[in-house]
């Protein structure tokens, strides 16, 4: 299909950079049906996991067991009056929800799905998504500030303590599995785990652990869903957001629970590697497997105080994921 | 504290010359009375340092309606379905605190039958009301799930209710001089079969929540209530309790069949919202013991009613008192001999606990007063009456 | 550095349980009854809209002694009569504000006749108010459809159930 368009831009005459753009622009919009259609199913999911964990059923209404209930909850929301709080700061409360959604957008870039299936194969993939990753507590930050609540203000600077203290241990874990495999492109890792035909899992069984609890608690999901905390906040910094803006950071968070399965398949899973199926349906059976996981998680426990959060993140997350780096840098000097 | 911070405040304001001025405020904060975890109507206003609350004082009367004014208004048989409306969530208990009370004054002896009946559909109120209560308290602490299996055990109790009265909340079951009518078929296999269903449940909520380390942590050592604090503001139920005073009102001034039965009454040591918690879970499992005994014991036949006059115009006061799932719940009754009370006072358990709010959640965090507002199980009908 | 780890491995393992108990409830059947597709059976005496009653001959039981709407704790019935023909007293207006009502049941039981009921009626709800205030002919309708009526929810009858 590359080499399809990259013809027809030849026979036009046009110059090389429009073949690029126009390339990029088919990625971007591949990437983002991708995205809509899979918030549109983990929503679902979502409401027929926890469903059926607290004995109900879900939605059942709309569609084959209300599989199209989403899509109707997508356009009501569409419908909604765009209501912006008076005294909000409006530039940053308009742009919070694009940012949210774009960050969560943008990891998708260097997510293997099969051996070709990537978007670009950056050879600083694991440096990328965590630049990347991290301009969601940005977005939240804003909306929190420019919302003018005081609810919303204090579920914003939870969002940005909560990065602080588990940007390092993610990262932690994360250089690990780059010792392990000797590169920082994603595909690599993979490769690498198909050629020692073992996944990282078995190596690094701290990493791991340190790596989900990490993810969970970037991605703001349920026992660690501080900024949201609904119980104690109201909604944290999405209190004052309505409609659209609000279903924005609601598919920023579903892409980015995705984007993180992907991710934990890649580091400690294996990735697209697997025996008889195809590499893309492994990637996606692994990556489903997580998003259950955190559902049944968030669905079972208590939500953590913030300063219990503070003592898991500094005080056990993170010496366990310098015990996890020590060892590995020993394996790989001892073996490697 | 609040002092010395604005102090801090100018100081770094006026040496700060040329750069920029840092300046920390208390945040004062409304909580409700549109708020997910205020049980009600409950307005909560805080005065935070970040995420501490320096201090906190409730703000009620959203649901006030006049309950003793309308109970002064109405003919004494009348006001039963009205005391239903103040604890909604225990309504029996408010019943017989209200009917104990007439029936004192009147002298009137209720037939064995209908005390046992009372009895055991006031202990069924408590599991009910106490299974309504951990589901709320889950709830506030973000464990969604926990407040669905509660509802779930809770249910069935209140279907329980609606083949016997009619009503699955708002019972208007308790008539002065007895009940308003018999047991229905099967009562007995039906709540034997419940209670046997609600223990296997316990140790299920207890695998799901208490044993779980983050709710451990959530509660423990949280809103700590010393047993002097306790006495001094005047609490009762499972909040004084958990202070470690073994009082209790079924033990104390024994009234329905309570000097009859031997039970355990549970009692915490810190005082903390874990004691708190573990007092009413413990109280569960002995209500399902009294439930037991009573439906043994239960006389086969006889009279429901006694014979009460069909105009009622007691003259003298009074003064009846019950354990409530929430604590102690008294009813001061004047009647001038009218039919109609001339005065009624009623004793709310959750109106003294709210007070306690401030002492309980000063220099704790905002989740923490989640937590405390959640454990001493406030409902704001019976607050505001 | 010993007590450290087995804390940590003590905790996986109580949330392992707490798991575990959500698990074996996703694979249990739900307990959701899908309401308006299929309703549970109400129980005998369930205190719906008080109604009226007739007799074989579809008449009226109500005999105009307004001892209901003095039981009644909020005043909601209002009712209407006049003297007729042989000093008897005819109903002219009998209306239920259910607005008002709150179900508890207390005039039936002050109806010497047996002429008033609570019904199994529970779905009230209606976009007019005008509609929440049920007069003479709704109510006696709605008591002819009650099948052989949950009449006082067996005070009178002595504690048999009469349905």
């Amino acid at each position: 299909m590359q080499q399809f368009i990259s013809d027809q831009i030849m026979a036009l005459g046009l110059p090389q950079w429009t073949f690029n753009v126009v390339w990029a622009l088919i990625q971007g919009l591949l990437v983002l049906v991708f995205i809509l259609f899979n918030a549109l199913f983990l929503i679902w999911l979502e409401r027929k996991v926890s469903g059926h964990i607290q004995l109900r059923v879900g939605p059942m209404r709309t569609g084959f067991h209300g599989a199209l209930q989403t899509l109707a909850d997508a356009l009501k929301l569409l419908g909604k009056e765009d209501i912006i709080p008076s005294s909000a700061d409006r530039a940053v409360f308009v742009i919070a929800p694009i940012i949210a959604f774009a960050s969560a957008m943008l990891v998708y870039v260097v997510i293997p799905w099969s051996p070709n299936l990537i978007v670009q194969d950056l050879n600083i993939g694991l440096i990328y998504i965590a630049a990347v990753s991290s301009l969601l507590t940005l977005a939240l930050l804003s909306a929190g500030w420019s919302s003018n609540n005081k609810w919303s203000l204090l579920g914003a600077m939870r969002s940005a303590s909560q990065l602080i203290s588990y940007e390092v241990s993610l990262v932690l874990s994360i250089v690990s599995v780059a010792l392990l495999a000797g590169t920082l492109s994603l595909n690599g890792i993979v490769q690498a785990q198909q050629e020692w035909g073992l996944w990282f899992v078995v190596l690094q069984p701290i990493g791991v652990f340190v790596f989900l609890t990490a993810t969970l608690a970037e991605l703001n999901r349920a026992p660690f869903d501080m900024p949201e905390a609904e119980s104690e906040l109201v909604a944290g910094y999405s209190t004052e957001y309505s409609g659209m803006r609000w279903a924005y950071f609601m598919l920023a968070e579903y892409s980015a629970l995705l984007a993180a399965g992907a991710l934990n398949a890649v580091l400690f899973w294996g990735g697209w590697s697997g025996p008889f199926l195809p590499p893309a349906v492994w990637m996606l059976i692994k990556v489903y497997g997580f998003v259950f996981l955190a559902m049944w998680i968030r669905w079972s426990f208590p939500r953590i105080r913030v300063d219990h959060l503070m003592n898991l993140g500094w005080k056990v997350l993170l010496p366990l994921a310098v015990v996890q780096l020590l060892i590995t840098a020993i394996i790989v000097v001892v073996w490697g | 504290m609040a002092d010395s911070e604005m102090n801090i405040s100018t100081q770094l304001e006026e040496t700060g010359s040329g750069e920029p001025r840092i300046r920390t405020e208390e945040l004062l904060i409304n909580m409700g009375p549109q708020h997910p975890s205020t049980h009600g109507v409950l307005r909560v206003m805080a005065r935070l340092d970040g995420e501490k609350v320096v201090d906190a004082w409730g703000d009620i009367g959203y649901l006030h309606r006049c309950f003793e004014k309308i109970a002064e208004k109405r003919p004494l048989p009348a006001v039963i379905p009205y005391t239903d409306r103040t604890d909604y969530l225990a309504a029996l208990s408010m019943e017989l605190t209200y009917v104990l009370a007439v029936e004192k004054l009147l002298n009137i002896e209720v037939p064995e039958r209908a005390v046992y009946i009372r009895f055991i559909t006031n202990e069924l109120q408590r599991i009910a009301s106490h299974l309504l209560w951990f589901g709320a308290f889950c709830l506030d602490l973000g464990a969604v799930t926990g407040f669905l299996y509660a509802f779930r055990d809770r249910e069935k109790i209140l279907d329980v209710y609606e083949s016997l009265c009619g009503a699955r909340m708002l019972y208007n079951y308790f008539r002065i001089g007895g009940v308003r009518n018999d047991l229905y078929q099967g009562f007995r296999d039906t709540v034997l079969r419940l209670m046997d269903d609600l223990e296997k449940r316990l140790v299920e909520f207890d695998n799901l929540i208490t044993s779980n380390k983050i709710f451990e942590t959530r509660t423990v050592g949280v809103g700590v209530l010393t047993a002097e604090e306790a006495i001094a503001w005047g609490a009762s139920g499972p909040v004084l309790r958990a202070s470690g005073i073994p009082y209790d009102i079924r033990k104390a001034d024994p009234y329905l069949l309570y000097d009859r039965y031997d039970f355990n009454v549970p009692v915490g040591t810190n005082g903390d919202v874990y004691d708190r918690y573990r007092v009413r879970m413990a109280e569960i499992a002995e209500s399902i013991k009294l439930v037991r005994h009573g439906l043994e014991d239960l006389p086969r036949g006889g009279d429901i009613m006694a014979d009460v006059p069909r105009r009622l115009s007691p003259s003298g006061d009074t003064y009846s008192r019950i354990e409530s799932p929430r604590g102690e719940v008294g009813c001061y009754l004047v009647c001038d001999g009218t039919d109609v009370a001339y005065r009624v006072k009623w004793r709310s358990p959750c109106f003294v606990h709210l007070q306690l709010l401030g002492t309980l959640s000063r220099g704790s965090l905002i989740a923490d007063m989640v937590a405390n507002i959640g454990s001493l199980d406030i409902v704001m009908g019976e607050v505001d009456r | 550095m010993v007590r450290y780890i087995r804390e940590i491995l003590k905790t996986l393992k109580t949330l392992a349980i707490g798991m575990g108990v959500t698990f074996r409830n996703m694979i249990s059947p739900s307990i959701t009854i899908h309401y308006p597709d299929e309703k549970l059976d109400v129980p005998v005496g369930t205190r719906g809209l008080p109604v009226l009653l007739s007799d074989a001959d579809g008449n009226l039981k109500c005999v105009s002694c307004e001892l209901c709407a003095k039981a009644c704790p909020v005043n909601c019935i209002e009712i209407k009569s006049y003297r007729g023909p042989n000093r008897k007293k005819i109903l002219e207006v009998y209306n239920l504000d259910s607005t008002w009502c709150m179900y508890c049941g207390l005039c039936v039981e002050a109806c010497p006749f047996d002429a008033l009921a609570m019904s199994d009626q529970y779905e009230l709800a209606d976009y007019d108010l005008r509609n929440l205030v049920y007069d003479k002919e709704r109510l006696a309708e709605i008591g002819r459809r009650q099948t052989t009526a949950t009449i006082n929810f067996g005070i009178k009858t002595g504690g048999e159930w009469t349905r």
